[in-house]
């Protein structure tokens, strides 16, 4: 059973998550997968070039300059060019350090990589979820009611 | 003591329910995974079956971690079979009820960062837009406690069908599996399960979760006949068992000599009933349910069945599950 390539970064911290080089990521619409692409093909014709060389040239891909801005911009660089250079067997599993320093830079700054406002989120907020969408609750989260009968 | 490692056989560990501290110990035990836990079962298969979730904290570190030991497996020609318990399918359901509070915080913290790589995807030119975690989920739920309510917005975002934690592991859950003689399922078969299909099972499952499919039958994964609920095979007291009931089920799957089920705590450990046709595996490890000692099982190629179990005082009462049904099981010494 092949695994599927996760869509979207579900911890900044685990970089195995972004395997480029996944045997199953060509069933996945163009995602992730091809800015990776994208920006190790930069301006890397010469296959000769090192692969710090290569690594730093994919650095300055347009696709990316917005996320190497701001206060955290120098440590996403930083873990960015250590997932490219890596060469270990799950690509990018050596590179923890830079990515915690990441992850501990946008929790000081909360707003490093702000949610862009689209012009139909408003819209799409103002559309109410269906009535009857319940969920049952554990006994331990329910405000207790101020009825004096409590089987709890 | 090193672990005796089974070379192409297949292990089979019960209900873990967020509790990855136990959860290791029992791959432990088997030699299944080493001191710096990687796989370290060789050819094995291990059988998960069912109930990652709920009870416990570490939920999600569970599903990562199988599914990190499933790649290390099939790289050395092993494999890690996980499948759905009912409180995978509760969960999927948004019914919470069994959620332990550290459940919460663990989803609570993933949401946060989830939503965070989506920010920064926004930010890449050219990158298909992520759709928002929490579309269509309300804000709030009347009478849930308001410290709660981003944390079961969380949990409803990742595990509702098409959820990027359903989609990511929990669609590729099996709900029956038979390999050779042994048929695994979280609570047990009926007849009626067969003739339903238990490849169409499997699909009508995995397409719920997925979205392709808007429902999934309740007689399948919900009712108390459920292939999720069922106990019938299960009772601690052996004889209480519906045995002739268990033959008739084993007796439609070819080939099909037992099963193995999860789902009802054996507080005596893994035991066979029904002449040992049903093997009861769930031991309660988890911290939330009764802390139950690790324990797993082993079916050797030859189907030899044995119990790996951490009980210092096991004074192998059960030692009617290591009688080979042809050969001695074969065991093979590796140095860990």
């Amino acid at each position: 059973m092949g695994q599927d390539q996760s869509k979207a970064v579900d911890s900044p911290a685990d970089p195995k998550t972004e395997e480029s080089s996944s045997p199953s990521a060509h069933n996945s619409p163009p995602s992730m997968e091809s800015l990776l692409a994208e920006a190790t093909a930069f301006g890397n014709e010469d296959a000769n070039a090192s692969l710090e060389a290569k690594a730093q040239k994919a650095l300055e891909c347009p696709c990316i300059q917005n996320l190497r801005s701001g206060p955290c911009g120098s440590q996403f660089s930083a873990a960015f060019l250590c997932f490219l250079k890596s060469t270990a067997e799950e690509k990018g599993s050596d590179c923890v350090q830079p990515f915690v320093a990441l992850q501990s830079c946008i929790q000081t700054n909360p707003n490093a990589f702000p949610k862009e406002v689209l012009e139909n989120d408003e819209a799409e907020t103002q559309e109410k979820p269906s009535e009857d969408y319940k969920i049952i609750p554990p006994r331990w989260a329910v405000e207790p009611t101020t009825s004096p009968k409590t089987k709890l | 003591m090193s672990p005796v490692v089974l070379i192409r056989g297949v292990a089979a560990v019960g209900d873990l329910h967020g509790d990855l501290l136990k959860s290791k110990q029992a791959l432990r035990l088997a030699g299944l995974i080493d001191s710096q836990d990687r796989w370290s079962g060789g050819s094995s298969t291990l059988v998960q079956v069912g109930d990652v979730l709920d009870r416990g904290g570490q939920e999600l570190k569970i599903l990562y971690f199988l599914e990190k030991l499933k790649r290390q497996a099939v790289k050395v020609g092993g494999n890690v079979i996980t499948m759905n318990g009912n409180h995978e399918i509760m969960n999927i359901d948004r019914n919470f009820f069994c959620v332990h509070p550290s459940g919460l915080d663990e989803f609570q913290n993933w949401a946060g960062w989830f939503s965070t790589g989506n920010n920064m995807k926004q930010l890449c030119d050219g990158l298909q837009k992520p759709k928002d975690l929490y579309d269509g989920i309300p804000s709030t739920f009347p009478g849930i406690k308001q410290q709660y309510m981003n944390g079961f917005r969380a949990r409803i975002a990742a595990l509702r069908p098409q959820g990027p934690i359903a989609t990511r592991f929990l669609s590729k859950n099996l709900t029956v599996l038979v390999v050779g003689e042994s048929v695994f399922v979280h609570g047990g078969i009926l007849p009626e399960h067969v003739d339903y299909g238990l490849e169409r099972i499997n699909e009508d499952v995995r397409d719920w979760i997925t979205g392709s499919r808007e429902t999934v039958s309740s007689d399948l994964v919900r009712t108390r006949n459920s292939l999720l609920w069922l106990r019938k095979f299960s009772n601690e007291t052996a004889e209480d068992c519906d045995c002739s009931l268990l033959e008739h089920a084993l007796s439609t799957i070819p080939g099909a000599r037992r099963m193995i089920m999860g789902h009802t705590i054996q507080r005596g450990g893994i035991n066979g009933a029904c002449n040992n046709r049903a093997i009861r595996i769930d031991v309660g490890m988890s911290q939330g349910c009764i802390n139950g000692l690790p324990e797993v099982l082993e079916i050797s190629e030859d189907s030899g069945l044995r119990i790996l179990t951490s009980n210092p005082s096991d004074h192998q009462n059960r030692h009617d599950l290591l009688i080979p049904e042809q050969h001695g099981p074969r065991e093979v010494e590796v140095q860990a």
